[in-house]
């Protein structure tokens, strides 16, 4: 189980390695953490020429945020803030996923990364794995794009052409395809926090711990100061082919009141949205029954959340 | 025994001997040997179950810059006249001796060029440039159809069916005409792996005009290996020379040469160069061997009582295309053990064995353990028919002292040191019998699912049939007092460096550090490391050495001290006279005299240290345990939470508790894998389905539970009293398991019959109870 | 053929450098150039642990990099943790007296783990172990001495014993 030949290239700048990948086009694959492309080269189940490492491209590390009135501040190490927004957080898509779990700025303000973060296979791999990888790996099972997907994240992409934003809603294509063109990088993914009442939660069955996950579900919910439900997103992993958003149930809880929702029978409604396929490990129908409950044990947690915190304020 | 020494170390849980080299990472396992020259092997593998080769053209691989050869059947497969392992019978139908697929492949994963090359790199370069067509055909996949499938997975055996015993029991018969009640119920057990963390591997140095090929391998049996590689290669076994190191694992994967052992083996000869082949996990997982697809139909006569009155079994198991070895046919074993520890009355059984176009079976931790697992899921599921509770209903029908000797229709004969009624209630006492069923029925009320899962097995040990009777032990003491100590084993985990040199310590007076196990070349032959059978046998022989050797010390420093040899005793290698500490010699003194001052030896004596014991051992020794676990179902995801595990054993005198312990939980959790996790799956067109460790899930620590330990101790009759126990644990733990999620989901009026019980298998049971 | 990289990458306090293949697995080259054979290949596609090292402090697997990634960096692998001849690290020590092993293939991955999770972790319950050490996998012990291990390594590396 050895690697093919290759050539290697380790760009130090975002326009290096935008321009290799230009330069090679289809013969040329962009190297994050390694987690799932390193395997895939093993096997020889896939193979480029020239391999574009991005580990020494110092731009795309780190996590920065800038809040309403105030400027970028860079919270961990780089400022790649050129096209933040006011009140967004930035994470430099090289960030390795451990860096994304234990980061204070993405705990306080993208409350879901942090709590998806854990779930991403073990320590090891996510001292090395990144959260660029994932989305651009486009893993239907994998967590980072379910959650982008239901907070509406940015991605902030490279190329020849100049820098461009996609909306989540258009990244994610088919399972491992995205909006990605041979010589585009993905270079960072931009959130905006959510302001007022809001909870997170986050949670997935998988075979084994570590595993990718069989069903998952990421849900925010936000309320006014009423207690009724304004805002919800829940995004699902593992039930489609790629990760999607359970609509059904964002619609059914608007307007709700916090605490007249009846979870599960609204976390049933997620089965509308899926489109899952069977595998070795499970079969589409266990995928949509267990991912149904599970998006209704999620929001059940989202809820009890959402009560404290609208007690505490 | 010598009645002067006392027992200081054996019982104890000494500290391994083995750990402080391979904690720091200096282990030497077999990718660890680097020889000057060494050449790097890689195979070509069929992607097809079955197909047939059109076209083979290898000279672009050839080519390739650093390969040095490519081989094709036609290169090797000549030099071969059977794969067959030296413990089958010579006649019982084998498949044939194709090292290297030869026109037509069998199997995905089958071997049909092997590639040498300058680093394993480049190999799998070559591989890819091999100009190579096949034409599919139908392949045979299910092994339940296979006996009547019009293709043929080995057209040389002319059937699909090479084995089938059958062996009707006209007392069965008419004990079910008259019984209350006859249940019958077919137990499905699926693909499984044994997984070794070291996949196998083999290097092998041919040494031109002397004629000797060295080798360094992963094995559990380096005398088989030295033994089949000798005849495989046509040479003396004098000058087969196999290098012994470290062994990262087998679960019976490595006591016999596989096809690409033996591959290397042809080649490195026909080559003259070094030649290491360390297979991938990919190839472990295809390839290697597969086990425990099996079923068997039981039907269980019961009176009013729920007592056992006779049984009826049918059993069929898929032996793949190549089984690992030579013909398993291990069915017929599964049904003689049956019985167990149940008065069963009599029994009717017939066992058939086919071939598939799957991965070949082989030994896995308890071979014939479906016994257990269809008897164990059975008695449960008679209990449930017949409104008894589980373990009443094993109570009634566990054998009791006042049963012992016990001889079942099957064929079987208990010694009166077994004691599964005693583990059965030391099982239940610690687990908390009455307890759980209260806090069970508790639960279900409020919507939760509990259950529990009881497993009692006799598990056969140390057997001592044909090639597997003996184990020998040199032991020689040096001129420095130290000792080394030269076995058959093939220690791969079981601790034998730790544990043979407590039971020498003892015999001989001295500590475990004093003394050094080697195996492989210069050892004597034995049948190697498997089979619940070095604590017995191996120990046998490592005393019998022991107990010899301590005679001539004891007679030379009698000599040396001019006191009576009955008045001395030996300690901490020092041997003095009893009440007179300050009369002594030591084993250095001792040794030194043998050796290098023989003339001051008793008259007449020969000089030297050395003593060679070959222990023979009965044929059978059993050891029993009884399994209790705790589950949650959770019936909105289908997921398996294992709660509590509780293990009583029973293998006599322990040599070492810690090991022991070890032993049990390993074999538990490799069984708590079998049913819950791990599933070597194929589709209909016979492609594997889980080739890498993303699919074929073996369990973590996350997944598996503390494992509580009871013993009880009832001494075997063997020297030292020892029974085995290595492969308990995978035998008792499926069925334990299966019967706790079984017993969960009872509330849902579904009754399981096949493993694995993943959350998918668990969410469609309950789906199909509440329909 | 792909151009040899040359690397300079510091194993275990010494400077190794050399001529490599950028498709060279760092494994391969801890195993192969700077002779660390207590690296162990168990699976060479990242999830059964026996290959994890220490880069730059972090605990990766060392078959999920290629060598030439490791230019400049710090490796630590099992051969490089013990404090000298005589003293074990207290996570080997541990593993020796928990019986956190048997044929002793996944230990040196597990060692490291183990240590990497106890840096981050030194005062972990049973249930924190459990799921930090799922990252590699053990075929003969069941794991029940290598939680107990980790459990003793925490004690006598100053956490908690809870």
């Amino acid at each position: 189980m050895k690697p093919a030949a290759f050539e290697y290239h380790a760009p130090e700048s975002v326009s290096d390695a935008v321009g290799l990948l230009a330069q090679y086009g289809d013969d040329a694959k962009p190297l994050a953490g390694g987690q799932s492309l390193v395997p895939m080269l093993s096997m020889r189940l896939t193979r480029f020429e020239h391999i574009v490492d991005l580990n020494q491209v110092q731009e795309m590390f780190g996590v920065s945020s800038t809040s309403s009135g105030n400027g970028a501040n860079s919270a961990n190490g780089i400022n790649g803030a050129a096209r933040i927004k006011a009140d967004e957080v930035r994470i430099g898509a090289m960030t390795r996923q451990a860096s994304v779990e234990t980061n204070p700025t993405v705990a306080q303000k993208v409350p879901l990364l942090h709590l998806a973060s854990p779930y991403i296979g073990h320590f090891q791999i996510r001292n090395r794995g990144t959260i660029g990888g994932s989305v651009a790996h486009a893993d239907p099972a994998s967590e980072y794009p379910a959650v982008m997907l239901a907070l509406g994240g940015i991605a902030e992409v490279a190329s020849p052409l100049g820098t461009r934003d996609i909306p989540a809603a258009d990244f994610f294509q088919s399972t491992f395809t995205t909006a990605l063109a041979g010589d585009d990088l993905l270079v960072a993914l931009r959130f905006q926090p959510w302001a007022g009442p809001c909870s997170f939660a986050f949670a997935e069955i998988a075979r084994r711990s570590g595993d990718f996950a069989l069903a998952g579900a990421a849900v925010a919910l936000g309320a006014n100061e009423a207690g009724k439900i304004n805002r919800a997103a829940v995004g699902m992993l593992g039930v489609g082919s790629t990760a999607v958003r359970a609509s059904s149930v964002e619609a059914a809880l608007s307007g709700l009141a916090v605490d007249e929702v009846d979870a599960a029978e609204v976390g049933r409604l997620a089965a509308q949205d899926m489109d899952p396929v069977g595998d070795v490990h499970a079969s589409a129908e266990y995928r949509r029954s267990a991912g149904s409950t599970l998006v209704g044990r999620v929001l059940a947690d989202a809820l009890v959340q959402l009560t404290e915190e609208l007690k505490d304020g | 025994m010598s009645p002067t020494t006392a027992a200081r170390y054996v019982g104890q849980s000494v500290k391994r001997l083995e750990d402080p080299r391979l904690v720091t990472g200096h282990g030497r396992y077999v990718d660890d040997v680097v020889l000057a020259g060494m050449l790097h092997v890689a195979f070509a593998r069929s992607d097809l179950a079955r197909g047939t080769i059109t076209h083979l053209d290898t000279s672009a691989a050839a080519a390739l810059d650093g390969v040095r050869a490519v081989f094709v059947a036609s290169d090797l497969n000549p030099q071969v006249d059977s794969l067959r392992a030296s413990m089958f019978p010579p006649h019982a139908p084998a498949p044939p001796p194709n090292l290297l697929a030869d026109k037509d492949v069998r199997f995905v994963g089958d071997p049909y060029v092997m590639v040498v090359a300058e680093s394993r790199y480049i190999a799998e370069d070559a591989i890819e440039l091999l100009d190579v067509e096949f034409e599919p055909l139908e392949p045979v996949v299910d092994y339940e159809t296979a006996a009547d499938a019009s293709a043929l997975v080995h057209p040389e055996l002319e059937t699909n069916l090479p084995n089938q015993m059958q062996v009707p029991n006209p007392e069965q018969t008419e004990a079910f005409a008259g019984a209350a009640q006859v249940i019958t119920e077919t137990w499905y057990q699926h693909r499984q792996t044994n997984v070794p963390m070291e996949t196998r591997g083999i290097v092998a140095s041919w040494q031109p005009h002397a004629g000797v090929m060295e080798v360094w391998a992963s094995t559990q049996s380096p005398h088989e290996l030295q033994l089949m590689g000798a005849r495989t290669l046509g040479i003396g076994e004098h000058k087969m020379v196999v290098h012994f190191g470290d062994v990262g694992g087998a679960f019976g994967q490595k006591v016999f040469l596989g096809r690409e052992d033996r591959a290397v083996l042809v080649a490195a000869k026909l080559l003259g160069r070094p030649l290491k082949w360390i297979e991938d996990r990919r190839e472990n997982l295809l390839a290697a061997n597969h086990a425990r697809i099996e079923q068997m139909t039981v039907s269980i006569a019961v009176d009013e009582d729920g007592k056992f009155l006779a049984a009826n079994l049918d059993q069929l198991q898929d032996d793949g295309a190549y089984p690992l070895g030579g013909p398993a046919g291990l069915g017929a074993m599964s049904t003689t053990l049956f019985p167990g520890p149940y008065r069963m009355g009599p029994v009717s059984w017939q066992a058939r064995t086919v071939h598939t176009n799957t991965c070949g079976r082989g030994a896995y931790r308890g071979p014939w353990q479906m016994e257990s697992v269809a008897r164990e899921q059975m008695i449960d599921r008679v209990a449930s028919e017949i409104g008894i509770d589980p373990l009443e209903l094993r109570r009634r029908n566990v054998l009791k002292p006042e049963d012992l000797p016990y001889q079942t229709s099957t064929g079987l004969s208990f010694e009166t040191t077994i004691s599964p009624d005693q583990t059965l209630d030391q099982a239940a006492e610690i687990i908390g019998y009455e307890d759980f069923r209260v806090e069970q029925a508790k639960a279900r009320e409020r919507g939760r699912y509990l259950g529990l899962g009881i497993a009692l097995y006799i598990e056969p040990t140390s057997m001592g049939m044909g090639p597997l009777g003996t184990e020998s032990a040199m032991l020689r003491v040096e001129v420095d007092g130290h000792i080394n100590l030269f076995m058959g084993t093939g220690s791969h985990g079981q601790s034998l460096e730790t544990t043979m040199a407590q039971l020498v310590a003892d015999e001989l007076g001295v500590c475990p550090e004093d003394v050094s196990l080697h195996q492989g070349h210069g050892s004597g032959y034995g049948f190697g490391t498997g089979g619940s059978r070095s604590a017995v046998i191996a120990g046998g022989a490592a005393r019998a050495a022991a107990s010899g050797m301590r005679e001539k010390v004891i007679a030379i420093a009698a000599h040396l001290l001019e006191a009576s040899a009955g008045d001395l005793e030996v300690t901490d290698g020092v041997i003095s006279v009893k009440g007179t500490p300050s009369a002594q010699v030591t084993m250095a003194q001792v040794a030194a005299t043998a050796y290098q001052n023989s003339d001051a030896l008793p008259e007449g004596m020969e000089a030297g240290l050395e003593f060679t014991a070959r222990f023979k051992t009965p044929p059978v020794t059993h050891s029993n345990a009884c399994h209790i676990c705790t589950c949650e179902v959770d019936p909105g995801t289908g997921k398996v939470t294992l709660l509590r595990y509780v293990v009583s054993e029973d293998c006599g005198n322990m040599i070492n508790p810690m090991v022991v312990h070890g032993q049990v939980a390993g074999g538990v959790a490799q069984g708590i894998g079998g049913a819950l996790y791990e599933h070597a799956v194929y589709d209909e067109n016979g492609n594997p389905l889980a080739s890498t460790f993303l699919d074929y899930l073996v369990p973590t620590a996350a997944e598996v539970p503390e494992i509580e330990h009871g013993n009880v101790v009832v001494p075997s009759d063997t020297p030292g009293g020892h029974k085995g126990t290595g492969e308990g644990g995978a035998i008792g733990a499926p069925p334990a398991v299966f019967n706790a999620v079984a017993d969960a989901l009872a509330p849902f009026g579904v009754y399981p019959n096949r493993q694995p019980l993943d959350p998918n298998a668990v969410l469609s049971l309950i789906a199909s109870g509440a329909k | 053929m792909a151009e040899a990289v040359a690397i300079s990458v510091k194993v275990n306090g010494r400077l190794q450098q050399g001529l490599v293949e950028p498709r060279l697995t760092l494994a391969d080259f801890l195993r192969e150039k700077a002779l660390c054979t207590g690296v162990h290949l168990g699976c060479e596609h990242g999830v059964c642990g026996t290959c994890t090292i220490l880069l730059d402090g972090q605990a990766v697997r060392s078959c999920l990099m290629f060598a030439v990634q490791a230019n400049q960096a710090e490796v630590t692998t099992v051969e490089g943790l013990a404090l000298n001849e005589d003293t074990l690290h207290p996570v080997q020590q541990a593993f020796s007296d928990c019986h956190g092993l048997q044929c002793g293939f996944c230990t040196p991955g597990f060692v490291i783990s183990v240590a990497a999770f106890l840096e981050a972790n030194p005062d972990p319950t049973d249930e924190e172990i459990r799921h930090g050490i799922s990252g590699n996998l053990c075929r003969c012990t069941g794991y029940q001495g290598i939680v107990a291990a980790t459990r003793q390594a925490a004690a006598t590396m100053g956490g908690k014993s809870r």
